[in-house]
């Protein structure tokens, strides 16, 4: 129940704010624009179409989950609110998971607004309804939430801006870590190999959420890659969980 | 001058300065000033700094590269082309479009028609199901670089896959017979008579059926008349008359059964239904 409440209200407090109804706005233009701009290429219009409105998605997506999430704890800090929750009865814990359970579902709002928009677009633009979409927006979905537990540990112990920083260079280490495995097979330097192992399987691996490749040529998606990937998300999500709860419990407010 | 007049002097001054600069551009040409694409990072490196977003570099590289190859006042806009579209390619592999808008750019605007195939067979390697690059890599050997052989094996591995339409086998077939290969072109032409039911194909088989028989007849009977002008001096009255010495022991007819058109004056033969394929024929 009192996860529930801080969970409500931490949606509440997110839908209050302007720029999320602006990334969401913003990133509905991207993806109707998207239209305009496949006029200017000769052939392979759809995929063009495509490809333009999903990265919009996922690149406004990304943004509202950093930016909200960065605010998370530290906002409630800030300005002094945790005292009052956390004098009550309310663990820590509850709170770390009541916050991100919150921003999950304001997340969940934001990108089905947006992946129900670009849905109908294609139905109307190029005739065709996509049921794929539908795996890709639950892959999406589990990077965000990645994303926001990882921004969710370093708005426990930072300021928004250094938060923002460390969660957008998380993020874009989780696309290129895949490198890491190419490059482990070339290294020579042992300690070096063992470092790059070590970097590979630690360091989150997003790129295995991003299908826009097999979903805008039509290739099939493998279930159990999907499976893995999902398991993947919750293992790494509440590792992160953990991870901020208990810097949080160490934090001492007065 | 009056503050009013001001804005329309800046005015006229931008447009004048982008006068110029078009001009400019097109004396020394767009690279000579911007080595971008000298600096342009490969499809691989590319694809890891896109960080999950290639498809969308890709995609804007091609969409620019539409615009910039349209921009014919640019002399020398062809100078990066193959590594453009390499990268673009690098970054999408099976970006079908840039394969083809690409190569079309490379052949009929920078004639550089090797480049064209090369584009074209890693567009054929990269999306394996498509016969359509190895098909339009034939028609550049074929009809800039004259070289049926080259034409011959791309339409071979177009054929490969089984969405290949008929027209395919009956290029490849023509290949055959423009190299002069005539026993196999025959074998080729004679396969497509008896296994199609389509009239436009089974009536193209019976024209190269029919050019082929003529070119092995006259090939065989002009030899034999040489022969006979070395014994006898003179040119045989007609066809019979080989028959009638030994040389031969049928005259042959064309493939529609009718006698073929002799010169008594020249010693050559000539069809009834001329097919003029080759070059020097």
């Amino acid at each position: 129940m009192k996860i529930r409440a801080i969970a409500i209200n931490t949606f509440r407090e997110a839908a209050r704010n302007k720029v999320f109804y602006l990334l969401i706005v913003v990133g509905l233009v991207f993806v109707l624009s998207s239209r305009v701009v496949s006029l200017l290429v000769i052939g392979d219009r759809v995929q063009v179409l495509k490809d333009i409105g999903l990265a919009a998605i996922n690149f406004f997506s990304v943004l509202i989950a950093i930016f909200t999430g960065i605010n998370l704890v530290f906002k409630e800090i800030d300005k002094k609110t945790v005292y009052n929750i956390l004098s009550k009865p309310i663990s820590r814990h509850c709170f770390i998971l009541g916050k991100f359970l919150g921003l999950a579902f304001t997340l969940l709002v934001a990108l089905g607004s947006m992946m129900l928009v670009f849905s109908m677009f294609l139905l109307l633009a190029a005739g065709e309804f996509d049921w794929r979409l539908l795996i890709y927006f639950l892959l999406l979905y589990s990077e965000l939430l990645i994303i926001t537990a990882v921004s969710l540990v370093f708005s426990s112990f930072s300021t928004p801006i250094l938060s923002s920083i460390f969660t957008i260079i998380v993020y874009l280490i989780g696309h290129v870590v895949w490198t890491f495995n190419e490059f482990k097979h070339r290294l020579v330097d042992p300690v070096v190999k063992i470092v790059a192992y070590v970097m590979y399987y630690i360091l989150p691996n997003l790129e295995k959420y991003n299908i826009k490749d097999q979903l805008v040529m039509g290739e099939s998606v493998r279930w159990n890659l999907v499976g893995y990937s999902l398991l993947y998300a919750a293992l790494y999500i509440s590792a992160l969980l953990l991870l901020s709860v208990i810097i949080f419990n160490r934090r001492e407010f007065q | 001058m009056t503050t009013g007049k001001l804005p329309v002097a800046v005015l006229l001054l931008v447009v004048m300065a982008g006068f110029v600069q078009f001009s400019y551009d097109s004396q020394r040409g767009y690279f000579a000033e911007r080595d971008v694409f000298l600096t342009l990072p490969t499809g691989k490196v590319l694809k890891v700094f896109s960080f999950g977003y290639h498809r969308l570099v890709a995609d804007v590289l091609f969409i620019w590269s539409i615009q910039f190859y349209s921009s014919y006042h640019l002399v020398n806009r062809f100078d990066h082309i193959e590594r453009i579209f390499n990268v673009i390619t690098d970054l999408r592999p099976k970006f079908r479009a840039a394969y083809y808008i690409g190569s079309i750019i490379m052949a009929l605007e920078a004639k550089d028609y090797q480049m064209a195939i090369r584009l074209l067979q890693k567009g054929s390697r990269n999306m394996s199901d498509e016969w359509v690059f190895d098909y339009e890599a034939a028609y550049y050997a074929r009809k800039y670089l004259g070289d049926y052989r080259l034409a011959e094996t791309y339409y071979r591995r177009a054929l490969r896959n089984p969405s290949a339409p008929a027209l395919i086998r009956r290029q490849m077939a023509h290949m055959v017979y423009l190299q002069d290969n005539l026993q196999e072109a025959r074998k080729l032409w004679a396969d497509i008579y008896q296994n199609s039911s389509s009239d436009l194909e089974r009536n193209a088989a019976i024209h190269h059926l029919y050019q082929i028989k003529f070119e092995l007849d006259k090939k065989m009977l002009e030899t034999k008349i040489r022969r006979y002008r070395q014994h006898y001096g003179r040119n045989p009255i007609n066809l019979n008359e080989l028959r009638r010495t030994g040389l031969i022991n049928e005259v042959p007819k064309d493939f529609s059964g009718q006698d073929y058109l002799y010169d008594l004056k020249t010693g050559t033969i000539q069809p009834r239904k001329s097919f003029k394929w080759k070059r020097f024929s």
